[in-house]
C-alpha cells in the first residue's frame, strides 16, 4: 500500500450515538495518509455515512476526536476551516444541487467563503475543468445534465473549495456499467493526477477490487479490519460475517487454492494468468510422477 | 405454450423525435424465466410496459407491430382483462403501497375479487412463505426496511396468481443483503409451477444462473439473446453492448478462446468451480 507520511484524517477512540441512542460509532482509530484511494465497506447500519459525517465535521464525536489536517473537528469556529480540507460528495447528486445554474451551483461554496468574484470564477473555472464540465454548459441548469454530469458537477461543487480529500457516498448506486465506470475512472484520475486523497463508500465489490487501495471494514459500528485491497479480500471468513462477499473471480480462486491458485485474485486477466502457472505446474507434477 | 410473442414492435413516445423502442422479436415460453439486461435508457422497461400493456394504455405516443400474451392480442384487452394475467413489481416498492398492515396490504386485492375466506388464507400463507414475510404481517408497510418493502411487494403481486410476473429492477434500491432475499424469493418463484417470470435486472451475476433465457437490450433493439450458456460467449461483444458476463463465466470464456475449456460456459460459481478443477487435474481439454 503507498502511504506518504503526511497524515491527512487522524481519528482516535472515536465513539458517536445518535440523539434516539443508536451508538452508531464505537473505539474507531483510524489514520488516512495523503494521496491514498481508500474504501469503506460494510452493510447498511455498519457506521459507513456516519463515520463520514464525522470525517466532514457535520457530526461530533461523543468522545475521542476527529482530526482534519490538524484541525479538530469539536473546536469551534473550525467547520468553516474543515470544509475546505474534506469535501463530502452525496449518494444522490439532486441531495445537494438546488441553484438554477451549473456556474452559481459550483461558486457557491467558495462564494461563502467571502472570495472575491475573480477568485470565485477562476476556481469555477478549474473545478469544471477537471470535472469535464464544459464552459458553455455552466449557463445550463443542473437538472437539464445527464445523472453523471450531474454527479460531476456535484463533485465540482466540492472541488471549488479545494480539499484535498473527498468522500464520495456510493458513487456507483443505481448505475450501469458504463456509468459507473465513467465516474470511477473520473474518481481515480483525480487521485492519480490531481493528487487527491479519495474515500468512497461502497456495496459494489469488484468496483473496490479495481479502483482502490486500502479497505475499511465496518460492521455494528466498529473497524473490524483495515488493510490493503488484496489482504481484506484474501480473508472470506471475516467478510461474511458481516454478510460482505469478495468478488466473484476471487471466490473462484479461494476455491482453486488448493491447486496453488493465490487467494487474493482481484481481476479476470490475473485469473487467467495465475491458472495457466498452476495447471502447468500441476500438469508437470503429474507427468513427472507418472515418468517415475 | 408461448406466454408471450412479440412481432417487429416498436413505440415511440409521444413528443419524441426517435422509437424507444424498434423491431423487437422475442418469444417466451410458458413457465420460463426471462432476464432482460442491458444499459440504461436502451428500452428495458418500455419492452417490459409494452409486454403488461401499460404501453399503450397509460402512455401516448405510436406503437408498431404486436405482442400477445397467451395468444391474445394486448391492444385488445381490458386494463383489467391483463391484470388477472400479468403481475408487475416496480424498482420502488412504495409505489403499489395502500395500507396500514403488510397483512391488510396482501389480502387487499384478494378480497377485492372477492375470494372465499379460506381461499384468501390459503394464499397469504403461500405468499407469505415464498417472499419470506411471516414476521412482518403486523408491521406497517410504511416502517419496514427497503429490502422488506420489496418482499412485500412481490408477496402481493403473486398473492392474485398471476401467469406472468414482471419484475422491473426489484433490488436497484437495495443493499447487499436485501439483494440477497430477492434473488431467494426468485429462487423459490421459479420453482411455482406455470409461472412465467420477466425479471430486469443489473446484477448479472446473480440473475444469470436463475435464467432460461437473457435478452440483451441495446439501443432499443434486441442485440443478443439465448439460453445463459450461449449468450456469455464472446465477453467482449457483450463488453462494448455496455455489460459485463458474470467473473467466473468471462474467466472459462476465456479459457475457451484458448481452447483449453470446450465445454458450456457455466453460469454459477459453483459449476464454474467444478469446471475449473477439473482442467486443473487432467490434461485434456474438459468438457464439464
Amino acid at each position: 500500500m503507498i502511504t506518504t507520511e503526511e497524515k491527512l484524517i487522524e481519528i482516535s477512540e472515536l465513539a458517536f450515538e445518535y440523539p434516539d441512542g443508536t451508538l452508531a460509532l464505537r473505539n474507531i482509530n483510524l489514520d488516512i495518509y495523503a494521496n491514498q484511494f481508500v474504501a469503506f465497506i460494510g452493510q447498511n447500519g455498519a457506521g459507513k455515512t456516519t463515520l463520514a459525517k464525522c470525517i466532514n465535521g457535520l457530526l461530533k464525536p461523543n468522545s475521542g476526536y476527529v482530526r482534519i489536517e490538524g484541525l479538530d473537528t469539536r473546536e469551534r469556529g473550525t467547520t468553516k476551516k474543515i470544509v475546505t480540507k474534506v469535501g463530502y460528495v452525496f449518494q444522490n447528486p439532486d441531495h445537494q444541487l438546488f441553484n438554477n445554474t451549473i456556474y452559481k451551483e459550483i461558486a457557491y461554496g467558495p462564494r461563502n467563503l467571502g472570495l472575491d468574484e475573480k477568485d470565485v470564477d477562476e476556481r469555477v473555472k478549474e473545478a469544471a475543468q477537471v470535472c469535464g464540465v464544459e464552459e458553455d454548459l455552466l449557463k445550463e441548469h443542473p437538472f437539464f445534465l445527464t445523472k453523471g454530469l450531474r454527479q460531476r458537477v456535484a463533485i465540482a461543487s466540492i472541488l471549488a473549495m479545494r480539499p484535498r480529500t473527498i468522500i464520495v457516498d456510493e458513487p456507483t448506486t443505481g448505475q450501469d456499467l458504463r456509468q459507473s465506470l465513467e465516474v470511477m475512472n473520473f474518481l481515480s484520475n483525480l487521485w492519480q493526477q490531481e493528487g487527491h486523497t479519495i474515500v468512497i463508500i461502497t456495496h459494489e465489490m469488484p468496483i473496490v477490487a479495481q479502483y482502490a487501495q486500502r479497505v475499511v471494514v465496518l460492521g455494528q459500528g466498529q473497524i473490524l479490519k483495515d488493510g490493503s485491497t488484496r489482504e481484506i479480500f484474501s480473508e472470506p471468513d471475516l467478510l461474511a460475517k458481516t454478510f460482505v462477499k469478495p468478488p466473484q473471480i476471487t471466490r473462484l480462486a479461494q476455491a482453486l487454492n488448493e491447486y496453488g491458485i493465490p487467494k487474493n485474485i482481484l481481476s479476470v486477466p490475473e485469473m487467467v494468468v495465475a491458472f495457466n502457472e498452476a495447471r502447468e505446474k500441476n500438469l508437470g507434477n503429474q507427468t513427472s510422477q507418472k515418468g517415475s | 405454450m408461448i406466454a408471450v410473442s412479440i412481432e417487429d414492435l416498436g413505440w415511440k413516445y409521444s413528443g419524441r423525435k426517435n422509437f424507444a423502442i424498434e423491431h423487437v422479436n422475442l418469444e417466451i415460453e410458458e413457465d420460463t424465466f426471462t432476464s432482460i439486461l442491458g444499459p440504461n435508457e436502451h428500452g428495458k422497461t418500455t419492452l417490459v410496459s409494452c409486454i403488461k400493456g401499460l404501453i399503450p394504455q397509460s402512455f401516448h405516443g405510436v406503437w408498431r407491430g404486436k405482442v400477445e400474451v397467451f395468444g391474445k392480442d394486448v391492444r385488445n384487452q381490458s386494463a383489467q382483462a391483463l391484470a388477472d394475467e400479468i403481475g408487475f413489481v416496480f424498482a420502488d416498492p412504495e409505489a403499489q403501497f395502500t395500507s396500514m398492515t403488510v397483512e391488510e396490504e396482501l389480502v387487499f386485492g384478494l378480497e377485492n375479487i372477492g375470494l372465499p375466506l379460506h381461499e384468501v388464507k390459503d394464499r397469504l400463507d403461500w405468499v407469505t412463505d415464498i417472499a419470506l414475510i411471516a414476521d412482518l404481517l403486523d408491521k406497517s408497510p410504511y416502517e419496514i426496511s427497503g429490502g422488506q418493502k420489496q418482499r412485500v411487494a412481490i408477496a402481493s403481486v403473486l398473492a392474485m396468481k398471476p401467469r406472468i410476473m414482471i419484475l422491473d429492477e426489484p433490488t436497484s434500491m437495495l443493499d447487499p443483503l436485501g439483494k440477497d432475499f430477492i434473488f431467494e424469493i426468485l429462487t423459490n418463484l421459479k420453482k411455482e409451477h406455470s409461472l412465467t417470470l420477466i425479471v430486469v435486472e443489473h446484477n448479472i451475476e446473480q440473475v444469470a444462473p436463475l435464467s432460461d433465457q437473457i435478452v440483451l437490450m441495446y439501443d432499443g433493439n434486441i442485440a443478443k439473446a439465448g439460453p445463459p450458456a450461449q449468450f456469455f460467449e464472446n465477453s467482449a461483444f457483450l463488453y462494448e453492448h455496455g455489460i459485463n458476463a458474470p467473473q467466473a463465466t468471462a474467466f472459462l470464456d476465456q479459457l475457451k478462446s484458448q481452447n483449453l475449456y470446450t465445454g458450456a460456459l457455466p453460469t454459477d460459481l459453483k459449476d464454474a468451480i467444478q469446471a475449473a478443477t477439473s482442467l486443473l487435474k487432467s490434461k485434456e481439454p474438459s468438457e464439464s
